[in-house]
């Protein structure tokens, strides 16, 4: 046995002795799993906190220095980030209620036995294949200002010529709106999947019993279906919540914030200000603000889910 | 028993490998075949690479560019030209990016007020000593300021840049406007208005301005910073260059600005998403520069005039510099890199360039042999404007948040807010950025 | 009978009609940008508020020969496929193993390690989006393939979905095989894998789905266009001058048309995926 083999495989036992009998095949099957996340996902959450606290600008040739709490304290202070965290939670007050509906809704509608379902069903799914990119983009064409625009002439028509053509993407009560609507269009779909599947996993006989009892169609609804949907349902809130959270690429696409910064958001204002302004530990404390509401909103979910039932 | 043991575990990872399908068992070395490597000095047949940036320009801009990379590879086999086209709207954001990360070209294409944020980065060399003095001495002088800071020439460009009014010579018969023959002779802001309240009634009260609100980046500070000049106001004191204070938000630049505002309230002015709105004749004034030139002439023919910018007290101010050619730090060869910029400054070239662009050929040599630029030549004005009218972008290294603060300023405004409310903020967001640097000293 | 088979239509009438409302709405802006991609650029904006916008006049395919002519959109296809195949592919395997690990194997700090994955369970990329920028500026890693694959790789979802999935496998198979003298490793590869096909199936549609529209990574991370993805290659085209719609359009149902073909094509399994997302969840 050459030395070469015995240190090799003195590295083999004594990692056995530090994680179990086992080990090496464990650490080899999770080994690259976990050193991604690591390197990947918590480094640089490290890094961003490390940064938050210093005066660091990209490309500058001062020195960097440490600057106490002062990054947290102008992002907070900051007219543009307050109202980006404003924007972000409206979107999610709006968006969550209204997507999590209109999906139930479909998903109800489609459970029933009816011709062409798997029809309906690929047609409201298919904007999920759209990368959001150019959803942005084909809804800059259909929100056209003035009366060209195909948003606005609809508009017109169903209300009679009652509606004056808007810029909708520079109109500071209808940008943000404007933004809500494409992306209910585009998601709207992969929750109503979500929802059908949540659907037909509740047992028939639970609707045979109402209907004996005496249960109409809304009663059977309130009583059978938002019970037994409760899981999914919650499971479709939370991740929408996050996503609006998320919200970017149509924000940098179509409005760049404006206007007067009522479609601006969290992540919007981090990038902007590290790409384009350079201010490296700027943008580090608003990620760790953000890292914060995420996992704030991460705890309330695991302490509401732990209630109804055991995940793991 | 060890060696045993070792043996077992490494024969139990080839079992696995070997169950992969075969597309995964290659990813590992696929990925680490695909990383990127530095970027070669020297090509397959020992030419010197010469890596180059260019921003992406209107198409006829785009292809003249392309054009002369090709040939200059063609017609000489030291030197060997890269080039990147790189979209205008982030160019900046991208420049710093690559600087960081060592990505820099060896010749780096940027917008001129850029340089001072650039060279005190360290990221660009002075060129003295590689510019010819035959091409130096016959470069406009507003190319030569541009280019220089600290007393040292960092950048030159091919061209120099005309910003005006393009009007349509129809559109103002009808409404009986008169017709400026001059930069002494532009509208004062008032008329303006007045000629604008009646082409828009002439509209039917459609909007009849072009602004080019539908660019992002740069456009904003260089096409409308000149109101301020014109109103007595700037963008930061052109002495200390500390202070934006009592300049950018005192009461001329308010007025000016809220003049400029009221166009945009009255519905004058096009959102013009698809860039037409001149081209289609709906608007009958465009608030432009040269790279327009060749497209409006080719819509309008004889209906194309160029009338110097409204002004607003001072007399008519416009902007001056473009896109010039700075030699980085990390250039394997500057002299090859400035072969080929003395190519590109070839008069022959320029004016190919110019042709293409409508942009002021930045030599003498070639203005005088230009039909555009000489003395009847329809584009005249923007060569007298760079005697007489035009400003130069403040010569700061805080010039990138300058122009940012003033694109998200101009927003606002646009949308309506308070015109005071935002020149004051601007004015913050400028003055923590200089303190933040600590004044922008050179070390 | 006669009354009772009035009050089943009337629901069932308006059902349809929702669902029908419904389609147009969702369809209207997929079957405007395929109009749209139909028409000379001049007409697309000013016939967008007329019936034109869905009906035209007539049909060209310009535009598309235009795109090709314009921009490298080959390239740009390419690149997307390759960059998300790679993050699906390593994802598949990388994310199993460990959630195999995590499920059905005994070892010292698996529960730490676990209730790491689990703590990055819904955080979303963005969150760390820009001190990563600054990480791969330290790599060396902007304009590359890589950067825009290797951080993808590993997924805590993906490992919690294989790792709810493993659970439901019976125990007595494995048990078997060990008394055959496998080791985990070959207990994986052979039996578990196979076995899981329904969750492999459901990942690599949910990867797909979450990194075919990246948008925010690659425009920090790539200037050059040998690296660009579609969703930053069509933003881009839609600011370069000369702005012509009906190229964007054209553009936009070149990038889409592949994946609805092989959408619907595989539209069972996409739904199937997506459904047991949220079961699990």
């Amino acid at each position: 046995m050459s030395a070469e083999e015995t240190k090799r495989g003195g590295v083999r036992q004594t990692l056995a002795r530090l994680l179990g009998s086992g080990s090496f095949d464990a650490v080899f099957l999770a080994g690259p799993a976990l050193f991604g996340l690591l390197l990947f996902v918590a480094v640089p959450f490290a890094i961003a906190i490390i940064l938050s606290f210093t005066n660091l600008r990209m490309g500058s040739p001062l020195e960097t220095q440490f600057a106490g709490w002062e990054q947290y304290r102008r992002v907070l202070g900051d007219e543009a980030f307050r109202r980006a965290l404003f924007n972000n939670a409206l979107f999610a007050l709006v968006v969550v209620p209204v997507q999590t509906a209109l999906a139930l809704g479909l998903a109800l509608l489609l459970n029933q036995q009816l011709r062409g379902r798997i029809l309906f069903r690929t047609l409201f799914f298919m904007p999920v294949v759209f990368p959001m990119a150019l959803v942005a983009i084909v809804w800059k064409l259909l929100l056209a200002p003035g009366p060209d625009g195909l948003m606005n002439s609809m508009l017109q028509l169903v209300t009679f010529g009652a509606w004056a053509p808007r810029d909708f993407l520079r109109d500071p009560l209808l940008a943000l709106p404007a933004i809500m609507v494409m992306s209910i269009w585009q998601g709207a779909g992969f929750q109503m999947v979500i929802m059908l599947a949540g659907r037909q996993g509740v047992p028939e006989t639970l609707y045979e019993a109402a209907a004996v009892e005496g249960a109409g169609p809304w009663r059977q609804f309130l009583h059978v279906t938002l019970p037994q949907m409760r899981n999914t349902i919650f499971f479709v809130v939370i991740v929408t919540t996050i996503l609006a959270f998320r919200l970017f690429d149509q924000v940098d696409i179509l409005t760049q914030g404006g206007p007067q910064l009522a479609t601006t958001t969290v992540m919007f204002e981090a990038v902007r200000t590290s790409f384009a302004e350079a201010r490296v530990a700027r943008a580090a404390a608003m990620t760790v603000i953000f890292f914060v509401i995420v996992v704030g909103l991460a705890v309330v979910q695991r302490k509401l889910l732990r209630e109804e039932r055991e995940i793991l | 028993m060890k060696a045993f043991g070792l043996e077992v575990g490494l024969r139990k990872i080839v079992v696995g490998l070997r169950l992969f399908p075969w597309p995964l068992a290659g990813l590992p070395l696929f990925l680490s075949g695909c990383g990127q490597p530095e970027p070669a000095a020297y090509d397959d047949e020992g030419r010197e690479m010469v890596y180059i940036w260019v921003h992406s320009g209107q198409a006829p801009e785009r292809e003249t560019i392309r054009g002369q990379v090709e040939e200059f590879n063609e017609m000489q086999d030291a030197i060997r030209v890269d080039m990147t086209i790189v979209p205008e709207g982030d160019y900046n954001a991208r420049v710093q990016a690559a600087a960081l990360s060592g990505d820099l070209p060896d010749l780096l294409e940027f917008d001129g007020p850029f340089l001072y944020n650039y060279v005190w980065q360290e990221h660009l060399i002075p060129i003295d000593d590689l510019l010819s003095e035959d091409v130096r001495r016959d470069l406009l002088p507003s190319i030569i300021e541009q280019g220089t800071y600290d007393g040292e020439l960092y950048s030159v460009g091919v061209f120099d840049s005309g910003l005006g009014l393009y009007a349509d010579r129809r559109r103002l018969e009808a409404v009986g406007a008169r017709v400026p023959g001059g930069i002494e002779e532009a509208w004062t802001v008032e008329e303006f208005e007045e000629i604008l309240a009646a082409l828009f009634d002439e509209a039917g009260g459609r909007p009849v301005l072009d602004l080019k609100v539908n660019y992002t980046g740069e456009w904003y500070c260089y096409a409308f910073s000149p109101i301020l000049q014109s109103a007595g106001a700037d963008l930061i004191d052109r002495d200390t260059y500390l202070r934006a204070d009592g300049v950018l938000n005192g009461p001329d630049a308010v007025r000016a600005m809220t003049q400029l505002q009221s166009w945009f309230e009255n519905g004058y002015v096009h959102p013009n998403i698809d860039d037409a709105a001149f081209v289609e004749r709906a608007a009958a004034l465009s608030w432009s520069g040269h790279w327009d030139y060749t497209r409006y002439s080719e819509a309008l023919g004889e209906d194309l005039l160029l009338l110097p910018l409204p002004d607003f007290g001072e007399g008519s101010r416009t902007g001056q510099g473009s896109w010039n050619w700075g030699i980085t730090r990390r250039a394997h060869h500057p002299e090859a890199a400035m072969r080929f910029l003395e190519f590109l400054l070839e008069p022959d070239e320029v004016l190919r360039m110019t042709d293409a662009n409508g942009a002021v050929p930045a030599r003498r040599a070639a203005i005088d042999r230009s039909g555009l630029f000489g003395d009847e030549g329809p584009l005249r004005l923007f060569v007298e404007q760079l005697e007489i009218s035009a400003v130069p972008r403040p010569r700061t290294p805080a010039y990138p948040v300058i122009t940012s603060v003033f694109e998200s300023g101009f927003q606002d405004i646009r949308d309506g807010a308070d015109v005071g409310a935002v020149l004051d903020r601007m004015v913050r967001v400028i003055e923590e950025d200089i303190e933040d640097n600590q004044g922008y000293r050179r070390r | 009978m006669k009354p009772r088979s009035a009050s089943r239509l009337l629901p069932l009438a308006s059902s349809y009609a929702v669902l029908l409302v419904c389609t147009a709405v969702f369809f209207l802006p997929i079957a405007f940008m395929i109009v749209a991609s139909l028409k000379p650029d001049e007409l697309v904006l000013r016939e967008a508020g007329t019936w034109r916008a869905l009906f035209p006049g007539g049909a060209s395919l310009q535009n598309y020969r235009d795109v090709f002519d314009r921009v490298n959109f080959g390239r740009f296809f390419v690149n997307s496929v390759f960059i998300t195949g790679c993050i699906v592919l390593g994802g598949l395997v990388v994310n199993s193993m460990a959630a195999y690990a995590f499920a059905r194997m005994q070892w010292r700090g698996r529960t730490l390690c676990f209730g790491f994955v689990l703590a990055l369970l819904i955080l979303p990329f963005e969150a760390i989006a820009v001190p990563l920028f600054y990480q791969m500026i330290e790599f060396g890693w902007r304009n590359s393939y890589q950067v825009q694959i290797v951080p993808f790789i590993a997924n805590a979802f993906s490992i919690y979905l294989f790792y709810s999935f493993f659970l439901t496998i019976p125990k007595e198979m494995e048990e078997a095989a060990a008394m055959d003298g496998a080791g985990a490793l070959r207990t994986f590869f052979t039996l578990i894998v196979p076995l899981a096909k329904p969750a492999f199936a459901t990942v690599a549609i949910l990867t797909f789905l979450m990194h075919w529209g990246n948008y925010l990574w690659p425009l920090m991370v790539v200037d050059h266009e040998t690296y660009r993805p579609l969703p930053v290659a069509i933003a881009e085209f839609q600011t370069l001058p000369p702005i012509q719609w009906g190229d964007i359009m054209a553009f936009g149902v070149m990038m889409i048309l592949p994946v609805l073909v092989v959408f619907l094509v595989f539209q069972k399994g996409f739904v199937k995926g997506v459904a047991s997302s949220g079961i699990k969840g």
